[in-house]
């Protein structure tokens, strides 16, 4: 019953299973693929930055301040060529952007994952249980899509203060309203369907007909707006570390980065911003690009 | 006799004025637009035009424009005669000072002795005060007005600072400002002085417009109007000088200097200030510091800072040529004390700590720190130039000889509360001086002494007898030249104890167009009358 959204004819001849299909239809468009090789490439960098990366960029026993500053290509003291050069505290930039987009996918995946759960519960008792439940809920959601996410992640943020764990949370609170509506939204459609009715009749616990028939069939929008949220989580975090609210300032993540030499932009430095920027760039595109064509392929009124 | 003919016919010069202004303009039309009329920026908003509601700097700066004190200060801090010309003790507790004849305010009162016990009676009774002038005031017993231009001042006992006191505190006019809340300040009406400007229109936090005021006792100012503009934002302060909006900008953010310093439209001016940035040290807990544990993040039964080796030993490991020549692009003085050379009590042959990781070692192995230890350095990252940078160099340098160093900046609200409550165990901070080594010897060394009012930045809460014993000796002195020798001996003995661990002297830079020279000043105020067209 999880194939209610590919209920088109099979395109491919063979024999059919409903992931199989998404397989080779998200296949199918060479800008997604080039998206999930781009974003599969960062997250394999990210996962092996300690072994891979010249220096680490957040022991301060590795860096010197005598190498701050370097252009692309010097080689420091300690012997190493920065390839990206160096920020101001002699910190390789290379490392530093292997090991900030440690920081930002952990941070972007983590909050997204945990927003999903939080918000996807939320939404699917707002529409299962309807009534109040919903009204208290959903009210919920509009206060909170109400404040500018910035604003409310700013203020969360000086309320918990810095800290990697505090941006998850900080991000979580703003963004599991987005899950709620979109899931309560499919869910109310899917509610009123027969097979609801049917496991309603047969008296299966609320429990198992809200995470095995109703869940499931909710999926391929929360997985669209997931991928969305994860780009925008990312892009949040590097605004938060950027703005000095994020990460401490000994373990810099992208948008810390390029706050630090923002400084030195009308210096010339430009290398210190440029080449995180650049980064954290690529990285969110490759994941919109995925999750654009996502929602073509899960979205059965685009299909042809 | 000159003086009260000026005053006389003050019109008849304003009209004679005027028609040269209309002259000027008519012939003068090659000439840039602009040459009576100053366009400067300054880097932080002007909170209140009531020159006692709050002691800071940007307030103080246009205090000084508007306003006089009877002791004035030059660029190198240094007492010159203000609305005082003369000043003398005529008894061991009583200072008398002779007042200038013929100051005219701006509305036209005469500046008389009975304006200067007024102000005195007015600095401790501003309400709603952030930081209050009043203890510049508090030592005056009596105040006694012996002719219309002099006045005597009693103190408690023999009480050297007074004329220092005096350069902090700005003379109203009574008649004028008699029942003169804060309020009739900031909208204008009453910010009435003796200065060479006078205040035309001002929107609180945003621009000051200035207009001269030609009948000024002293030198007069080459501006005939000044607009004096707040922008906060570093960068769009440098862009406004660059785009040439303005021509006269302060605080120099470091980052930009090398690239202002080479463009030759630009001409910079700068001076060796009177702040100074140091590291404060958990001194008082015998036991365990809340952010010193051993190598594996356990507690050390002791407070290894209390060992003066171990204190050496984090001073000498700070290279802070290095610090002031990466971070501070060379904005700043490494130093080993709290003033520069030329500074009333500056300590002869107290260089800067030598760099030397080596020795820094040793000493620490000695102390019984052969694997050094762990600590946290805390830092505010919005309050001095380059702050969090500085930590994250010191953190760097400390675990260099095996002091592993975590660093955390905090916005400086946050950070210093928690400073004061003495939550941390090593700190950045700084400090503004006055020029005489009482300041911040009874400020910051002193031992923490509330009925005193000693102590009171003494946030590591150091604490040493024989110091204390000295600073009464000196507070008691009256010579100068005695009183020198013996703050200059106290704070020797407490620097040579490493009470806190100075690093350096910020610089301070204002920038400004080609065509303009500027007057530095140690202090850091930023005023018009300081600011004179080149050649």
């Amino acid at each position: 019953m999880s194939d209610v959204t590919l209920d088109k004819a099979p395109v491919a001849p063979k024999e059919e299973t409903p992931f199989r299909r998404f397989v080779s239809e998200f296949m199918a468009s060479k800008i997604a693929v080039g998206g999930l090789l781009v974003f599969s490439i960062i997250v394999v960098v990210a996962l092996l930055a300690p072994w891979i990366a010249p220096q680490n960029p957040y022991d301060l026993g590795q860096i010197d301040i005598m190498d701050g500053r370097l252009e692309p290509g010097e080689v420091g003291g300690s012997g190493i060529t920065h390839w990206l050069g160096t920020d101001d505290q002699g910190r390789d930039m290379l490392s530093g952007i292997m090991y900030g987009l440690r920081i930002s996918l952990t941070v972007g995946a983590g909050s997204a994952l945990i927003a999903c759960l939080v918000g996807a519960s939320l939404g699917l008792l707002a529409a299962y249980a309807g009534g109040r439940t919903d009204t208290v809920i959903m009210r919920l959601v509009d206060l909170q899509l109400s404040f500018p996410t910035i604003l409310a992640a700013l203020m969360i943020l000086a309320f918990l203060g810095k800290g990697i764990m505090n941006v998850v949370i900080a991000l979580v609170i703003v963004e599991w309203a987005y899950y709620a509506r979109t899931v309560r939204g499919s869910a109310l459609v899917e509610r009123r369907r027969e097979y609801i009715e049917a496991a309603q009749c047969l008296a299966l616990p609320t429990r198992r007909i809200l995470f095995r028939h109703l869940l499931p069939n909710c999926l391929p929008p929360l997985i669209v707006v997931g991928t969305i949220q994860v780009a925008r989580a990312i892009a949040l975090e590097a605004t938060l570390s950027f703005l000095g609210l994020g990460v401490p300032i000994t373990e810099p993540s992208l948008g810390l980065l390029i706050a630090n030499g923002y400084e030195y932009m009308l210096s010339g430095k430009y290398w210190i911003s440029f080449y995180p920027g650049v980064a954290l760039l690529v990285t969110i595109v490759s994941i919109n690009l995925m999750g654009d064509h996502l929602r073509d392929v899960l979205n059965p009124r685009l299909k042809k | 006799m000159s003086r009260r003919f000026r005053g006389l016919s003050g019109e008849k010069i304003m009209a004679w004025k005027g028609v040269a202004l209309a002259l000027a303009g008519a012939i003068g039309l090659s000439a840039p637009a602009t040459a009576q009329t100053l366009t400067m920026a300054v880097g932080a908003p002007v909170t209140s035009l009531d020159p006692h509601f709050h002691q800071l700097s940007p307030n103080n700066a246009v205090a000084a424009m508007v306003f006089d004190r009877l002791v004035n200060t030059d660029g190198q801090a240094r007492q010159v005669p203000g609305l005082a010309e003369s000043w003398s003790t005529v008894a061991p507790d009583t200072w008398e000072f002779k007042l200038r004849r013929g100051v005219r305010f701006h509305n036209g009162n005469e500046f008389t002795a009975e304006d200067v016990a007024f102000t005195f009676r007015r600095v401790p009774n501003v309400p709603n005060s952030p930081s209050s002038f009043a203890a510049f005031v508090r030592p005056i017993r009596e105040v006694q007005v012996v002719d219309s231009h002099t006045i005597r001042l009693r103190t408690d006992g023999p009480y050297p600072l007074l004329p220092q006191d005096m350069t902090n505190v700005y003379i109203l006019d009574r008649e004028t400002h008699e029942n003169a809340t804060t309020e009739d300040f900031n909208a204008g009406r009453a910010a009435v002085g003796t200065g060479p400007f006078r205040v035309v229109s001002h929107r609180l936090g945003d621009r000051i417009e200035f207009e001269r005021n030609d009948e000024y006792f002293g030198d007069k100012p080459h501006w005939q109007r000044v607009n004096y503009r707040m922008i906060v934002n570093d960068s769009a302060r440098t862009a406004a000088l660059l785009a040439g909006d303005v021509e006269f900008i302060d605080q120099v953010p470091t980052a930009d200097l090398a690239r202002l310093r080479r463009d030759d439209r630009l001409y910079m001016s700068e001076v060796t200030g009177l702040r100074i940035i140091y590291l404060s040290l958990d001194h008082p807990r015998e036991e365990a510091s809340p952010f010193v544990t051993d190598n594996n993040g356990q507690p050390l039964p002791r407070n290894p800072l209390r060992d003066l080796r171990v204190r050496r030993a984090l001073s000498m490991a700070i290279d802070r040529q290095a610090i002031v020549d990466r971070v501070m692009e060379g904005a700043a003085t490494p130093s080993g004390q709290f003033f520069p050379p030329g500074i009333f009590s500056y300590v002869p042959d107290l260089p800067a700590p030598r760099f030397d990781a080596e020795g820094a070692r040793r000493l620490l192995a000695e102390a019984g720190f052969p694997q050094g230890f762990r600590i946290t350095l805390h830092g505010p990252n919005d309050r001095y130039p380059n702050d969090g940078r500085i930590i994250q160099a010191i953190g760097q340098m400390w675990t260099r000889i095996g002091v592993r160093t975590a660093v955390e900046a905090q916005p400086w609200t946050t950070f210093v509360a928690r400073a004061g409550r003495q939550e941390f165990s090593a700190f950045l901070i700084g400090w503004g001086s006055n020029p005489e080594g009482s300041h911040p010897l009874r400020n910051l060394i002193a031992t923490f002494n509330r009925d005193r009012g000693w102590g009171a930045s003494n946030r590591g809460r150091y604490s040493n007898p024989e110091v204390d014993a000295l600073l009464i000796q000196a507070l008691g002195t009256i010579n100068d030249g005695e009183r020198e020798q013996i703050l200059i001996r106290a704070q020797r003995m407490a620097l040579e104890d490493v009470a806190i661990i100075p690093l350096h002297i910020q610089t301070n830079i204002w920038a400004m167009r080609n065509h303009l020279r500027h007057d530095s000043r140690a202090d850091e105020l930023t005023r018009a009358q300081d600011v004179k067209p080149a050649r």
